[in-house]
């Protein structure tokens, strides 16, 4: 009877490890996935994981998560240690106050630290920049940095301000079981403060040290929340850059480099647990134990030669970690940098390379979701970007509100080279600030094989019949200016009135559950998959999906008879960008014909540049060996006829645009 | 010399004023303040808009509280029970999944739950579809798992049952056995035995767990937006949205963050309030 219920508990716990690691064992297997999906298997390979030494994205955030997790809690540890005897030295109730304070970061929701940090780190820095550019006017001796922006810094302040609780909580227990009259006792027999210190109380905590330094490091790895608020853009950790891919579709490496990652820890706690148990069991029979290699060592070398030699290695170790620390660091400063910010999926990577080897110049490539975001992130204070790439009526704004520098066009020439047509638009009237990317429409894609008759009007998307199968666009530009199309309204109408029914549309197919949910870029690995039917999109990615489309998917794409947008992304730099010269060049290399042709064939987006245009369908056939599908080209380079049936996104006036953030945010309710 | 010692706090509590106590005062500025500086209360006046979101975070995130607390209390209780070396290992292999991204853990769900994934295929395979499809006269070849409610509740179940699990586990794996060898002598049933000495004395335990899973439940952002695929929002999202999302807005963002932070810390203080009463009971 005993032994059955106990039969029956371990059942019990066996399927709650099954459900726990479940999800684990199958990132496991799919790292050996040959195929690049993580739900079909297509035969064994160790191919990602040769790849994922290969791709620098992932190996700099490994790097960064490591560097960071290290630093943050060695700091802490230390610092933590000190602090929690400080504070066990107070009297009781000073000690409660304060650690209560210390409690905080540990009870508060991770978002929550996450933004009040972000918040005083952006404050600090205005206020840094007032008194930087006076000090600067007022002397000349030195002159102090007045640009700061998170980064590296802001981000390991963060995770040694949530390892330091840590720390102590682990630290504290140890020093209320110790007696007190230990350490007066050593002083009065003659040790010194530091003595005691180093023999009497450092001994006794040491396993509170050493579990506080475990937890706060597993801390930080693990930590995802707080480092997206205080990382800025520049600097990336594995979690924001796998946060970043879970938008878009995690690559194979990813599970590469995680199961490597796994399997280290689980041999290191093995090894542990192991030594553990073998030592219990000689304690337990109680045989003389054996001294391990490693303790003969630490006997032999306990002789006062020998501590002077340790003391030396000890030194030298310390000071190779610090000039390691220091080198690394300033090796990815001392090259030339030019930070670049663009959309997921938009530029052909290899042009990066290419760049990189020509002019020596190191490139820094990050992506933001969607205008909007890129928006908050540079009104946040989080970016330190040079080169932006945003829409015409985000350009308009960004403009107006005095955030872009004006382009030193001598220094691109390939200026020139872009149509006519794509210069002087209305978001940037003197073509002073921006050099064109990309053009493109916004249409209807669905899967033809899953719907009954041909999809041609903006009212399928709030159809009851598609119910749970529409994806609507995540951004409000895009969703509300498709529902002001479908009741014939003009996308860049100010009436309130217009907006508000063009809500209520959207509103209204969202309470019947129209919308499966609201996506950017997860939008291809939803598609491609088949699991939605219709989605929002653009032409280019359009034609992405094709390519990658699952078998039973038969994807279509359609400008509904109502009209839709068209829309052009432009390079632009940022006001005081540090990196003006190498943002330039960089902007200069992107518009040359080449590089227009090559990204044209790798995002499927059409280009501004006369020469890439013309010639793309020639360059299509002899890279492929057959000739390009003239319906395909006038998808990705919408003919005239098509454009005029399409408006362009005007700035919005600001009580609009704030209309359309209050409808966005209430949409979610 | 005491006092020696008391400097080393000092440093410390600097420290604490700078990154602990000055960024809440700046979340507290931003919240009653507009974009130019004046002060203003708008920013909680609007919060009604926003009540149903409120409503949705906290009920999930007490669902998933309720769920992990009766799976993680009698794993915790039978893990206790086993031997020294079971019990070793089960701890590792709890702490162990940490080790992986928890949004790689979360993205890893998605493609079990998606419409084409993983289980609706197990289920396709062995013909459930079918059987279900003849016995009501149905016609579907899925069932509808990601961007629910119920797959949120799910990713926070899986993400935060650990941390529900460890305190429990800590708390009785010290208890001391005679109490119970004790109670038993004097006469009380197993079912008496848990409820009136198992229970209260892991009470503390099962606070601190429920707070473990509860306060990263309710503020969320990353798993609701996989597995609810950005229509089930969550005070995160809503807060995430406003710094670094499609709506900027820092003010609202910051005033709905104190908002959160307060609802929380009241619940903690009751909770903790009336965990300490129970444990005088104990003690009487």
């Amino acid at each position: 009877m005993k032994k059955q219920s106990r039969v029956g508990n371990r059942l019990l716990v066996g399927l709650m490890f099954l459900f726990l690691y479940l999800p684990i064992l199958l990132l496991i297997v799919f790292s050996f996935n040959a195929g690049d999906s993580s739900a079909v298997w297509r035969g064994f390979s160790l191919h990602w994981y040769s790849e994922l030494f290969q791709n620098r994205l992932i190996m700099e955030s490994l790097y960064m998560t490591l560097l960071v997790s290290l630093l943050a809690t060695a700091i802490s540890t230390v610092a933590g240690t000190f602090a929690a005897i400080g504070l066990y030295s107070l009297s009781k109730r000073k000690r409660d106050a304060l650690l209560v304070v210390n409690d905080i970061p540990m009870m508060n929701a991770d978002i929550v630290t996450g933004v009040s940090l972000c918040l005083f780190f952006v404050a600090f820095f205005q206020g840094w920049g007032g008194f930087a550019r006076w000090m600067n006017s007022v002397q000349g001796v030195f002159e102090l940095p007045a640009r700061l922006t998170l980064g590296f810094g802001t981000l390991l302040l963060a995770h040694v301000a949530f390892n330091i609780p840590y720390v102590i909580l682990n630290v504290a227990p140890r020093l209320r079981q110790m007696d007190k009259n230990l350490v007066d006792a050593a002083q009065d027999l003659g040790c010194t403060w530091m003595q005691a210190f180093w023999r009497v109380i450092l001994p006794e905590i040491k396993p509170g040290i050493v579990s506080g330094a475990l937890i706060a490091f597993t801390m930080s790895v693990d930590d995802f929340i707080i480092s997206y608020f205080t990382a800025g853009s520049s600097t990336s950790t594995l979690a924001m850059t796998i946060y970043g891919m879970t938008k878009r579709r995690i690559t194979p490496e990813i599970n590469a480099v995680s199961t490597l990652l796994f399997l280290t820890v689980l041999a290191l706690l093995v090894t542990v647990n192991i030594r553990e148990a073998r030592q219990e069991r000689r304690a337990a029979s109680q045989e003389p134990r054996k001294l391990t290699w490693l303790e003969r060592l630490a006997v032999r070398t306990s002789t006062p030669g020998w501590r002077w030699a340790k003391r030396g290695a000890g030194a030298a170790m310390g000071c190779a970690f610090v000039a390691a620390v220091v080198f690394l660091t300033g090796a990815t400063s001392a090259r030339p940098v030019v930070n670049v910010c663009s959309w997921g999926e938009y530029i052909d990577t290899s042009l990066i390379t290419q760049f990189e080897e020509e002019t020596g110049i190191r490139v820094n490539y990050q992506t933001v979701e969607s205008n909007e975001t890129l928006y908050s992130l540079l009104k946040s204070g989080g970016a330190d970007y040079d080169v932006v790439v945003p829409s015409d009526y985000m350009i308009a704004k960004l403009i107006e509100e005095d955030m872009l520098e004006k382009l030193d066009y001598g220094n691109i020439p390939n200026f020139s080279l872009i149509d006519e047509r794509f210069k002087h638009l209305s978001y940037d009237p003197e073509n002073a600030y921006t050099v064109p990317y990309t053009w493109g429409t916004l249409g209807i894609i669905y899967n033809a094989n899953a719907v009954e008759e041909e999809i041609t009007s903006w009212s399928a998307l709030y159809d009851s019949q598609y119910a749970g199968q529409v994806l609507l666009i995540n951004n409000s530009r895009d969703a509300l200016g498709a529902a002001l199309l479908y009741l014939g309204y003009s996308v860049n109408t100010t009436d309130e009135d217009e907006i508000r029914e063009a809500y209520e549309v959207i509103a209204d197919a969202n309470r019947r559950g129209v919308f499966q949910g609201k996506v950017m870029d997860e939008v291809f690995q939803k598609m491609e998959g088949g699991n939605a039917v219709i989605a929002t999109y653009y032409a280019g990615d359009y034609l992405s999906m094709v390519e990658n489309q699952a078998d039973g998917v038969d994807l279509a794409f359609v400008i509904p008879e109502e009209g839709s947008n068209w829309f052009v992304d432009a390079m632009c730099v940022l006001k005081d960008a540090p990196h003006k010269k190498e943002a330039e060049m960089w902007i200069n290399f992107i518009a040359s014909t080449e590089a227009n042709l090559a990204n044209m064939d790798y995002i499927w987006y059409a280009s501004p540049n006369r020469e890439a245009l013309e010639q793309y369908p020639a360059y299509y056939e002899e890279t492929y060996g057959e000739s390009l599908d003239q319906a395909a080209y006038e998808i990705m380079a919408a003919p005239p006829e098509v454009l005029g049936r399409c408006e362009v996104y005007e700035n919005l006036p600001r009580e609009t645009q704030q209309l359309y953030s209050r409808l966005w945010v209430e949409l979610g309710r | 010399m005491k006092n020696k010692r008391a400097l080393f706090a000092v440093p410390y509590v600097g420290w604490m004023a700078l990154f602990v106590v000055a960024p809440i005062v700046m979340v507290v500025i931003y919240a009653f303040s507009t974009a130019d500086g004046g002060f203003t209360l708008e920013n909680f006046l609007d919060m009604g808009t926003y009540a149903s979101v409120f409503t949705r975070s906290f009920w999930l995130a007490l669902l998933a509280t309720v769920i992990c607390l009766l799976i993680g209390y009698p794993a915790a209780y039978m893990i206790s029970k086993e031997g020294p070396r079971f019990q070793r290992i089960a701890m590792m292999l709890i702490m162990l999944p940490m080790w992986m991204n928890f949004l790689l853990r979360t993205y890893s769900w998605m493609s079990i739950l998606e419409n084409t994934g993983l289980l609706n295929r197990l289920f396709a395979a062995i013909g459930v579809f079918d059987l279900v499809n003849r016995v009501t006269g149905s016609n579907i070849a899925y069932f509808t798992m990601i961007n629910t409610q119920g797959a949120v509740v799910l990713g926070m179940v899986y993400n935060y049952l650990p941390f529900m699990i460890l305190p429990i586990y800590s708390v009785i794996e010290k208890m001391d056995n005679s109490l119970v060898e004790a109670a038993r002598d004097l006469g009380a049933g197993p079912a008496r035995v848990f409820r009136k000495v198992i229970l209260p004395l892991s009470l503390p335990g099962v606070l601190s767990g429920v707070t473990m899973v509860f306060v990263p439940s309710v503020s969320t952002f990353a798993i609701s937006r996989l597995l609810g695929g950005g229509t089930q929002m969550m005070l995160g999202d809503l807060i995430e949205q406003q710094f670094l999302g499609g709506a900027y807005n820092p003010h609202l963002g910051a005033a709905i963050a104190l908002v959160m932070m307060v609802i929380v810390v009241a619940c903690m203080v009751v909770m903790n309030h009336f965990g300490e009463g129970e444990e005088q009971a104990v003690m009487l």
